[in-house]
């Protein structure tokens, strides 16, 4: 077991800003940590927090989730509200004992892909510090086994 | 005369004259010690209306019975303070016309029961009011501290134990009177979020989700917490999300029958110093 931890992450991003922004990071030929995932959503407000359960559930690692710099929505308002549901949604899964440190938040505009791979390299770099999420893979393999009677 | 007494006589009232429909209140239950909630149309039945300290459950959940309150007569109903509160988050959600509902306010302090003045649920701002000042304790402080306290591990293996116990029996939901989904989010299959089997996988998903789902509209009254057959401390994760939206957002759910709901309105300067 001497190879290193290569983390799965999982971001969902709003197509207006952030993945604008890992397109340009692409295009200026940044290079950044191929651990992560990107899921391509319409705004920040369609990112339900059901969504990061569900990635949770899928074994992720960690989950990003990024999108427009408070002001720049695409639909005037959507990031707020998603801003107001994340701090809920935080403070919830850190009282349940899921690490903050895994779940993170950012705004990332289309001129910034330095920033995206940046934040990229960075999380990659945390997750993998923190190792695999293994409270949570024991219950998803728990949940495969067959029932015993 | 006691406040039982009084409010019975006030229900014979407003029954008699046509005011009201129906009363839900509490009647004797299956030992001593317990009530059950009662729903009387007659002005003959007031006498079966039981009112002291072991008046418990939160009757509010009951208004929103399909078809109840859609022949738009008025129906009167036993509360505290926390049904109060929960009669405004129903009315500010567009669940039920709070014009509808005659209030039967109490509160039991040790074992003494007080009659609330008023009526309608606007005369109950005061109460609501100095209940948010006097910023209630969790129902078990000790716990509720021990757990903010330990690490993530230790609070992920805390919930694991507790969870592991969920039988998705739905119960919580059912008696919570906030919980009024036609299709609850665990019940849509298309796509599936929360895994229906009562593996604690799928344990740790539904009671995020009701939690979260009950953030910033919980009034901690403690119905889904009785009803857990399992007896999983729910309502320290209720306290836990009510002290969020409180510190983050100043809100308190159920404060006025027009007010916002904190997940459904926001602010520019919304405190995000968690985003990067
Ligand atoms: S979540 Fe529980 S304590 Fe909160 S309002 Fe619903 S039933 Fe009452
Ligand atoms: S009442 Fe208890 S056992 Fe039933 S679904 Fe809710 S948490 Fe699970």
């Amino acid at each position: 077991m001497s190879e290193t931890f290569e983390p799965e992450i999982i971001a969902f991003v709003c197509t207006y800003c952030t993945y604008a922004g890992a397109d340009l990071a692409g295009t200026s030929r940044l290079k950044y940590a191929p651990n992560v995932r990107i899921i391509r959503l319409p705004c920040t407000g369609r990112i339900s927090p059901m969504f990061i359960l569900k990635a949770l559930q899928k074994g992720a690692d960690g989950v990003l989730i990024s999108g427009c710099h408070p002001g720049d929505c695409h639909f005037t308002h959507g990031n707020y509200h998603a801003r107001r549901r994340w701090m809920v949604f935080r403070a919830l899964l850190d009282f349940i004992g899921i690490p903050p440190e895994r779940v993170k938040y950012s705004w990332i505009s289309a001129a910034e892909g330095v920033k995206f791979a940046e934040f990229i390299n960075s999380v990659t770099e945390d997750i993998r510090k923190l190792g695999p999420f293994e409270q949570y893979t024991q219950l998803i393999d728990q949940a495969k086994a067959p029932a015993s009677l | 005369m006691s406040i039982e007494e009084q409010y019975r006589t006030r229900a014979k009232e407003l029954l008699s004259g046509g005011a009201v429909k129906m009363v839900i209140g509490y009647g004797k239950g299956s030992n001593a010690s317990r009530r059950r909630p009662i729903f009387i149309s007659s002005a003959d039945d007031v006498e079966r209306l039981v009112l002291d300290d072991a008046c418990i459950t939160n009757l509010s959940g009951y208004l929103v019975s399909e078809g109840l309150l859609s022949d738009e007569k008025r129906v009167a109903v036993f509360l505290r303070p926390e049904g109060i509160r929960a009669i405004n988050i129903l009315a500010a959600e567009s669940q039920l016309d709070a014009d509808q509902i005659v209030i039967f306010g109490f509160d039991v302090a040790g074992n003494e029961v007080k009659a609330l003045k008023g009526i309608h649920v606007e005369e109950f701002s005061d109460v609501i009011t100095s209940i948010k000042e006097s910023a209630p304790e969790a129902a078990e402080e000790e716990l509720f501290e021990k757990i903010e306290k330990m690490s993530p591990q230790e609070r992920f293996s805390f919930w694991q134990e507790e969870f592991s116990k969920c039988i998705k029996c739905y119960a919580c939901r059912q008696a919570c009177p906030m919980c009024y989904c036609r299709r609850c989010i665990v019940d849509s299959n298309q796509p599936q979020w929360v895994n229906t089997s009562s593996h604690t996988l799928g344990n740790f998903e539904w009671n995020i989700v009701r939690a979260f789902h009950l953030s910033g509209r919980c009034v901690e009254c403690g119905n889904c917490d009785r009803a857990c057959p399992v007896n999983i401390p729910l309502r320290l994760i209720n306290h836990r999300m009510a002290e969020e939206v409180l510190g983050a957002f100043d809100h308190f759910a159920g404060t006025s029958k027009t007010q916002e709901p904190v997940l459904a309105s926001f602010k520019k300067d919304d405190s995000e110093t968690f985003i990067l």
